[in-house]
């Protein structure tokens, strides 16, 4: 283990190098981090206690199906763990130069292999973890746990259930390379794709929250039961519900049951753990060979003959500058498994999300519950903007890496590449965004209204948006470049992308306070009966375009003018 | 046409290129030589664009690098000391690619990728992804990508770094060909001998400075000083 930690020290040396260096612009940097970060990490612990407050004094839905709701927020940050964890680890356990050239010296496969598993897991997973313990600080404000009674349930239940999370991801991508080699790449990511997709699709079939909410009522609910017949069979012995546990049990002051539950998620996440380095020995290593066969499969020498969509030497109507940036735009997405494998993904869940949410059956004429209704899907359909962006956008400069010469250097307005990349990108988040907002608005523009107005606002923040998140992710995404990274999914999950991510929620959260209080107007009209002015929509409206065009324009300018440093 | 007009770059306090002035005429063949870290990058970079000149001018063709960069890029053409190409593309795609970014129509750009596949020996590799190239292949790529447009002004940094030594005759030749159709070329280089060899003048730069600049005439009167050999002028001349 010397050499493991030989490699730690060097690695750790050199990211406190490059994350504290001394120069003006990295302090200033640093420091507008620093800011944005607290700022939502203050965000996170009010939103946190404020909704525990507001759900047990309000709704009173009682502590236990409460901690279910809690359960199924666990299982998404699982989820988006999990799938993190795949894709960084594909790229950095299989495609990483670092590890080709690990390989070479004499340290064993099973170190390279801890070490990039560990490196992938809290690179990736550290704004997860600012953001989860500041939740859980809200949470406990509420009820006035002790400071050490939270750190050990960070340290010894979250922690391990997030690490459990990554454990998993990394066993679903070692099978994978494994049935791979033997069926092929696309068809074993395309049955793997649909396979998760089914699963996330089933736990919500069955853990649905309305249909719990609606268990619940005309039962004679205690405040502190223990509901366990409101639970689905095998879902409540799943991770998640065993982490909501150890928290219900801890606010019912039983805490022995509590510790059960811990000790039993973390046996299973050792034992887990285990398995992974088990499986890491009999396979990693062989696995990473089996990259190289799949890369010189897709890399197969092309026919001369039978020109291919896109293909170079198609003529086109297009400018030639135009037409050679389109088509590398396109092959170097296309040829990335990273990259297509990720939007395939995102594309199949917001479908399944947009099919879904439109046959959902809107009952209640309250005006408090279909406008908190209709705030989050409104959020929700930025939320996934902003991960698009992000995921997508954010990288867009940077992967031109140590490349980008062939363009920099060629009689090529610098402004071209840009707005190339922004138009893409555009539509990239645009067509998605104008999905949820169409099939998120259908049922209430279905059940309760005459003329879609609701229909209308959505397109129209759909737009404004999209705008915005496209151009602060490409703008910042310039700012923030780093031609050395060749990994979007590391690019991503950079201190420029979060702090972009972080900039993107808060504009976010300004739009849903915008549209707070004409929404709720509006739903009362339509359920009390009154007219209703136009007036009253038209203004947020036209706060949302203002806001979101001079945000758009500022981050534009930034990217331009970053293009405009040297290189 | 190239001209360096007292250019100086500076990187907060550290002086990278220090008030460089000089001219290289259409038709000669220029060798850019120092040792490491002396500054000839900085330069090429900011005779390319990558750059930005803290002071002075540099004009291709007449066309100023920072005011009119586009008419004098379009004169130019650069090869890098490393040579990174997108790696998802193929070579040939990488070639077009280049084409259109130099706006020529797509027949001219067919035929002159035909004759440089044929010039560099690529045609095995050409239709192969990039990343599964070798050194010397993403080098002799690079420097066919740098010829598709017939530049009137070649700047090249290190040009035989990775090449065997078939492809570096290849790269010799087309070169001096270059240079006698009428081609200012720029290269710096680290290797003497083909300084020696290729160039018609030669400059040594030192710590950002110009610290010799003359023909192979003068040159050869300063290596008498010495023991007769480049090596000991580079030496003594960058010491």
């Amino acid at each position: 283990m010397a050499i493991f930690f030989h490699i730690l020290k060097y690695k750790f040396l050199s990211f406190m190098k490059s994350t504290f260096d001394r120069r003006m612009v990295s302090a200033v940097r640093g420091l507008g981090s620093l800011v944005v970060f607290g700022g939502f990490a203050v965000v996170a612990y009010l939103l946190a206690f404020g909704v525990t407050k507001f759900v047990l004094e309000q709704t009173r839905i009682s502590l236990f199906v409460y901690h279910r709701f809690i359960s199924m927020m666990l299982f998404v940050l699982f989820v988006s763990v999990n799938m993190g964890n795949i894709i960084v680890s594909y790229a950095t356990l299989y495609k990483s130069s670092e590890v080709g050239y690990l390989f070479t010296k004499p340290v064993s496969f099973m170190q390279i292999f801890l070490l990039k598993f560990l490196d992938n897991f809290l690179y990736s997973s550290t704004t997860f973890f600012l953001m989860v313990f500041m939740a859980l600080l809200g949470y406990g404000a509420y009820f006035g746990y002790a400071w050490y009674t939270l750190l050990a349930v960070m340290l010894f239940v979250l922690l391990p259930y997030l690490f459990l999370s990554a454990c998993v991801a990394v066993l679903i991508l070692m099978s994978l390379m494994k049935a791979a080699s033997k069926l092929g790449f696309r068809k074993v990511v395309g049955g793997l794709a649909v396979l998760y997709i089914a699963v996330v699709v089933l736990f919500f079939q069955v853990s649905n929250p309305i249909t719990l909410v609606q268990k619940t009522q005309g039962m004679d609910l205690n405040a502190d039961g223990y509901l366990k017949v409101l639970d689905s069979g095998l879902l409540s012995n799943l991770p998640n519900a065993w982490a909501s546990d150890v928290l219900f049990f801890i606010a019912r002051g039983n805490s022995a049951l509590a510790v059960t539950h811990a000790v039993q998620l973390l046996l299973v996440t050792i034992a887990m753990f285990a398995v992974v380095l088990f499986v890491a020995h009999r396979f990693y290593y062989r696995s990473w060979l089996v990259t190289f066969e799949f890369q010189a499969r897709s890399n197969t020498v092309q026919s001369g003959r039978r020109l291919k969509l896109f293909d170079f030497r198609k003529k086109s109507f297009l400018s030639p500058q135009m037409e050679s940036l389109l088509k590398k735009e396109y092959f170097q997405f296309f040829r990335d498994a990273s990259q297509w494998i990720h939007l395939a993904v995102m594309a199949v869940l917001v479908a399944a999300f947009a099919l879904s949410v439109g046959n959902v059956n809107l009952r209640l004429r309250v005006t408090t519950i279909q406008t908190i209704g209709y705030l989050v899907l409104y959020a929700f359909g930025g939320f996934l903007s902003c991960s698009l962006a992000l995921r997508f956008i954010f990288p867009a400069i940077s992967i031109e890496g140590n490349s980008f010469w062939s363009q920099l250097s060629a009689p090529l307005n610098r402004k071209k590449p840009f707005f190339v990349k922004f138009a893409i990108g555009f539509l990239l988040v645009l067509v998605p965004a104008l999905l949820v907002a169409v099939f998120s608005n259908a049922p209430f523009v279905r059940t309760f209204e005459q003329r879609p107005l609701l229909m209308y606002f959505g397109i129209f923040s759909a737009f404004w948006v999209s705008l915005t998140l496209v151009s602060l992710n490409l703008g910042l995404g310039g700012y923030f470049a780093n031609y050395k990274e060749k990994n979007p999914i590391r690019l991503a999950s950079s201190q420029g992308a979060t702090l972009t991510f972080l900039m993107s929620l808060v504009y976010l959260i300004s739009l849903v306070s915008i549209v707070i209080i004409p929404m709720t107007e509006y739903f009362q009209s339509l359920f009390l009966f009154f007219p209703f002015e136009m007036s009253t929509i038209v203004a947020p409206a036209t706060t949302i375009y203002m806001l979101s065009a001079s945000l758009s324009a500022f981050a534009l300018v930034v990217g331009l003018r970053s293009l405009q440093r040297d290189f | 046409m190239i001209e360096l007009r007292n250019v100086t770059k500076k990187f907060g306090s550290f002086t990278a290129v220090d008030n460089i002035s000089l001219v290289v005429p259409p038709g000669e063949f220029f060798g850019f030589l120092g040792p490491n870290g002396a500054g000839k990058t900085t330069t090429i970079k900011m005779m390319t664009g990558l750059f930005s000149p803290t002071s002075g001018e540099i004009l291709i063709n007449g066309f100023d690098v920072v005011k009119e960069p586009m008419k004098a890029k379009s004169y130019t053409s650069y090869v890098p000391d490393q040579p990174f190409l997108y790696d998802k593309l193929t070579g040939r795609e990488f070639l077009y690619f280049i084409g259109g970014l130099y706006k020529m129509e797509k027949k001219a750009i067919a035929s002159k990728i035909e004759e440089v596949i044929e010039h560099f020996e690529i045609g095995d590799w050409v239709d192969k992804r990039t990343e599964d190239y070798s050194q010397g292949m993403r080098q002799r790529v690079t420097i066919a990508a740098a010829l598709v447009h017939e530049p009137k002004v070649f700047i090249i940094d290190e040009p035989m770094v990775g090449l065997d030594p078939k492809s570096s005759k290849i790269v010799r030749e087309t070169l001096r060909m270059m240079a006698r159709q009428g081609a200012s070329i720029f290269m710096s280089t680290h290797s003497l001998p083909i300084a020696e060899e290729l160039c018609d003048r030669i400059g040594f730069v030192k710590d950002g400075r110009l610290v010799f600049l003359g023909t192979q005439e003068n040159l050869q009167a300063y290596k008498q000083k010495y023991d007769g050999k480049f090596e000991s002028v580079f030496l003594e001349l960058t010491k």
